[in-house]
């Protein structure tokens, strides 16, 4: 049994007040990875001496649009994304990813803050909202910082954040004219699917129907995901008429394969992820044929 | 460990209890309150053996504590029947032969009530979705769509 103290709070202001006072104080939201872990006795839970319960903090529930960006609070559920239409008419991929996550049970007790904070390499949001370059801001009782969500991960569940500091937006640069979307995914039963191995592909076609800004991040596949730099060069340039897929799934499993190592999963990822990039990218370009 | 007071409503009567820190919702439920219609699978949020309506949306019962849940309602199994009356679903249930076993039972049909109550007329694909989370061991879950579906319509 894991023993802790219960604090709960509907102002943020309380919230980093308990959070600046002790290190052991765990955030908890909706609950669906740290009560796993706590009933499990996971190894990978911190020493916690609170429990802090910050589900009830309404300002930090919100999905707005500022200019040319969209700011997401971290408890916004995954069904809250699904059903939001800033968000649908923005970021699909959101939510073709967040449609996949868990169980109906699950996407409407999980956060977005949750998925990014727990850090799992098979958090379903990460590989999207690296590919829609997400910053987060972390605050703190006394100040607040800025930080790409690339760099916010570290390791397998090890994130920047500090003790004191509480993950308090999400913010999406809204993509310009011309790019295309999408996420694969391959799980096992639909309702437990921890992902086996997913992807979000993010690109932008000219109207020569040349690949620029092209982003391609796995999930599953690395210790934390990341993008995929030597694929993603590989693509920009390419035209969507002439484009070698196989070619291109190549330069992915290779590229996965130089970041973890032969690992016990590698001969069944190593194909497959060069699969998922192909589908990726047949999806993305049938779309802008018949946008052309 | 401090105990937290918590006021909430369950199947449409407000209460105030005392808790635990690591009481969840699944333990209130069933060790406080005696409504032992909601049932512990899993206790991971794979198996929706556990699922009860809060603020009119499905959740798993073991992922959430009751310190979680001031002011919330909650609306479990046994408050389906009204007056002597089962809910339409839980006689479709029956007629469809829906159930067998029965462990899964309460939280297939509060899947499909939160379902219906955002939904009243779903398609078979909405159905499946909403039950994404219930495993059933017994039936092959084409009886308990139908059950579902002979409502909807």
């Amino acid at each position: 049994m894991i023993n802790y103290d219960f604090l709960t709070t509907s102002k943020l202001e309380k919230a980093l007040n308990y959070l600046d006072k002790s290190a052991y104080v765990k955030v908890i939201a909706g609950g669906t990875d740290i009560l796993v872990d706590i009933h499990n006795k996971s190894k990978r839970l911190p020493e916690i001496s609170h429990l802090l319960d910050i589900s009830h903090i309404a300002t930090l529930n919100f999905i707005q649009q500022v200019d040319h960006h969209i700011e997401i609070g971290p408890l916004v559920t995954h069904s809250g994304l699904i059903h939001e239409s800033l968000i649908k008419n923005n970021f699909p991929v959101l939510v073709e990813a967040a449609n996949t996550i868990g169980s109906t049970q699950i996407r409407n007790r999980g956060t977005i803050g949750g998925n990014i904070c727990n850090a799992s390499p098979a958090a379903d949001l990460l590989p999207p909202l690296i590919a829609l370059k997400a910053e987060l801001i972390l605050t703190g009782k006394r100040e607040e910082r800025i930080i790409p969500l690339k760099t916010f991960l570290t390791a397998p569940y090890k994130t920047v954040i500090q003790p004191h500091e509480l993950l308090s937006k999400i913010i999406i640069p809204i993509l310009g004219d011309n790019y295309y979307t999408d996420f694969q995914k391959i799980g096992r039963r639909k309702a437990l699917s921890i992902s086996r191995l997913s992807l979000a592909l993010v690109t932008k076609i000219d109207k020569k129907g040349i690949f620029l800004d092209t982003r391609v991040v796995p999930g599953s596949a690395t210790p934390y995901p990341q993008s995929l730099p030597e694929t993603e060069k590989a693509i920009n340039g390419k035209s969507i008429f002439n484009i070698n897929l196989e070619e291109i799934g190549k330069i992915t499993s290779e590229e996965m394969v130089f970041i973890t190592g032969e690992r016990w999963s590698t001969p069944y990822k190593k194909p497959t992820i060069a699969v998922l990039t192909k589908r990726a990218l047949k999806k993305i370009i049938e779309e802008a044929k018949t946008n052309e | 460990m401090n105990k937290i007071i918590v006021t909430f409503s369950v199947n449409g009567k407000e209460i105030t209890l005392k808790v635990g820190p690591q009481e969840r919702l699944l333990d209130t439920l069933r060790e406080q309150l005696k409504l032992t219609g909601t049932k512990e699978g899993c206790s991971i949020g794979e198996c929706g053996a556990c699922t009860v309506i809060l603020d009119g949306k499905a959740v798993s019962s073991c992922l959430i504590l009751t310190g979680q849940i001031g002011g919330s309602e909650v609306f479990t199994i046994e408050g389906l029947e009204k007056d002597g009356k089962l809910d339409p679903l839980q006689q479709a249930f029956i007629d469809y032969n829906a159930v067998q076993c029965g462990f899964c039972t309460p939280g297939m049909l509060m899947s499909a009530k939160a379902l219906l109550m955002h939904n009243s007329h779903p398609t078979r694909e909405k159905i499946k979705t909403a039950l994404d989370g219930n495993l059933c061991r017994c039936t092959g879950y084409e009886q308990i769509i139908e059950a579902i579906e002979s409502v909807a319509k």
